[in-house]
C-alpha cells in the first residue's frame, strides 16, 4: 500500500540555529557582525587592511577571516594589531554558522564594537548560509565583469552594501562602470554601492562611514 | 596567537544541503508508525533564487542515501518561481533572477513573495496493509 507523508521541514535548519544562537551572542553584546562576500581576489583582505586605520579610530573591531586551506589572509591582517582568527573549510566553498558561532565565542567580546568576517572568495555558495551577521557585503572588482551582479543576483539582492573595488585601475582597462551599477541596481535598487580603491584610498572614507553607521 | 578553526565538511554547497535532506528523511522516516517497508520518492521545494543546481543536488543525494532508510529512493525537486508584490502599485507576479522589477509600474520596491525556498515537502512510502502485505 502507498501512502503519501506531508512534512515541512526547512533544510537549513540546522544552520539556522547557529546563526540565531550568534545573533543572541551578538545582540548580548552589543555588537554589529558583518559578512563580507566576493570573489577571490576581488581585493577582500586589502579592503580591510585599509579599512583599519579610518573604522579603528573610534571602533573596536576583530576579524573571522575564511580561507579554503591557508592561514595566508589572517597573517596579512597581523601588523594591525586586531584579534584575527582564520577558518578553514577544509575545500569547502563557504563558511557554515556553526563553525563562525564557535571562533565568535572565542574572542574578546566584552572589548568590541563590531566583527568583521571575511567570507571564502566565492559568489556562490556563502551567499545561501546565514551565519548570523547583521548585513551581507558583496565585494567585486573592477577587473571582472560589470554583470557580475546578473550572474549572481542572489548575493547582490542579498546585499545590504556593494563595495566596487579596484577604481584605480579604471583608466586602463574596458570596463564599463556605468553598466556595472546600473546592473547591480537593476537586481537591488536598495542597497549602498562605494566604489573605491584601497590602493590610492579613493572613496574609502564614505565606506567607512558607512559601516560605522549601521552599528 | 593565531586561533585556527577547521570544517570538516570538504564538499561543494550542494552537499552540505543534501546531508541535512537526508538527515531530516531519516529522523522523519523513523518516527513514522509501524516503519514504513520502504521509501519510495522524496519531494523537495527549492526556489528559483536559490543557487542551489538540481543535478548536483540529484547528484549528492544518490551518494549521501547509500546506507540509509533512503537508499533506493527517488529525489523530486519542485522549481518554486521568483514571485514579487510591488509596493507601490500592488502588482504580484512572477519575475526574472536578473531584474527586480515591476512589471507593471517599473517600481524597484518589490517584495519577495517566492523564490527562497529549501525545504523537504513530503514523503511517499509504502507501508504494509491489513493483511501484512
Amino acid at each position: 500500500m502507498l501512502k503519501e507523508i506531508k512534512v515541512y521541514r526547512d533544510l537549513m535548519g540546522a544552520n539556522e540555529e547557529w546563526a540565531q544562537k550568534t545573533r543572541d551572542v551578538l545582540k548580548e553584546k552589543n555588537i554589529t557582525m558583518v559578512n563580507i562576500i566576493g570573489s577571490p581576489g576581488a581585493g577582500k583582505t586589502a579592503l580591510l587592511e585599509k579599512t583599519h586605520a579610518l573604522l579603528a579610530t573610534d571602533t573596536r573591531f576583530a576579524v573571522l577571516e575564511g580561507d579554503v586551506e591557508t592561514t595566508r589572509d589572517a597573517e596579512r591582517l597581523a601588523p594591525l594589531n586586531i584579534p584575527v582568527s582564520q577558518l578553514l573549510t577544509d575545500g569547502a566553498c563557504h563558511l557554515e554558522a556553526k563553525l563562525v558561532h564557535y571562533a565568535l565565542l572565542d574572542l574578546p567580546l566584552n572589548d568590541l564594537d563590531m566583527v568583521i568576517v571575511e567570507n571564502v572568495g566565492n559568489l556562490v555558495c556563502p551567499a545561501e548560509f546565514d551565519i548570523g551577521e547583521k548585513a551581507k557585503i558583496a565585494v567585486l572588482s573592477v577587473t571582472e565583469g560589470e554583470d557580475k551582479a546578473l550572474k549572481y543576483p542572489l548575493l547582490f539582492r542579498e546585499a545590504e552594501a556593494v563595495v566596487v573595488s579596484k577604481t584605480d585601475l579604471l583608466p586602463h582597462i574596458p570596463f564599463n562602470l556605468e553598466a556595472c551599477l546600473a546592473a547591480i541596481k537593476q537586481i537591488n535598487a536598495q542597497t549602498s554601492i562605494f566604489t573605491l580603491s584601497s590602493l590610492t584610498g579613493d572613496g574609502l572614507e564614505a565606506w567607512v562611514q558607512w559601516l560605522k553607521s549601521i552599528r | 596567537m593565531l586561533r585556527l578553526y577547521h570544517m570538516y565538511r570538504g564538499c561543494m554547497h550542494e552537499f552540505s544541503i543534501c546531508q541535512n535532506l537526508v538527515d531530516a528523511i531519516v529522523n522523519e522516516v523513523n518516527a513514522i508508525q509501524p516503519l514504513p517497508k520502504r521509501l519510495l520518492k522524496v519531494h523537495v521545494a527549492l526556489g528559483h533564487l536559490r543557487q542551489i543546481i538540481p543535478e548536483y543536488l540529484q547528484f549528492a543525494y544518490e551518494v549521501l542515501i547509500k546506507d540509509t532508510v533512503a537508499e533506493g529512493s527517488e529525489l523530486l525537486v519542485r522549481t518554486v518561481p521568483l514571485e514579487v508584490k510591488c509596493r507601490k502599485c500592488q502588482w504580484q507576479g512572477e519575475i526574472e533572477r536578473q531584474a527586480f522589477i515591476c512589471k507593471s509600474c517599473g517600481s524597484t520596491e518589490l517584495e519577495m513573495l517566492t523564490g527562497m525556498e529549501l525545504y523537504l515537502e513530503n514523503l511517499e512510502i509504502e507501508v504494509e496493509d491489513a493483511e501484512g502485505n
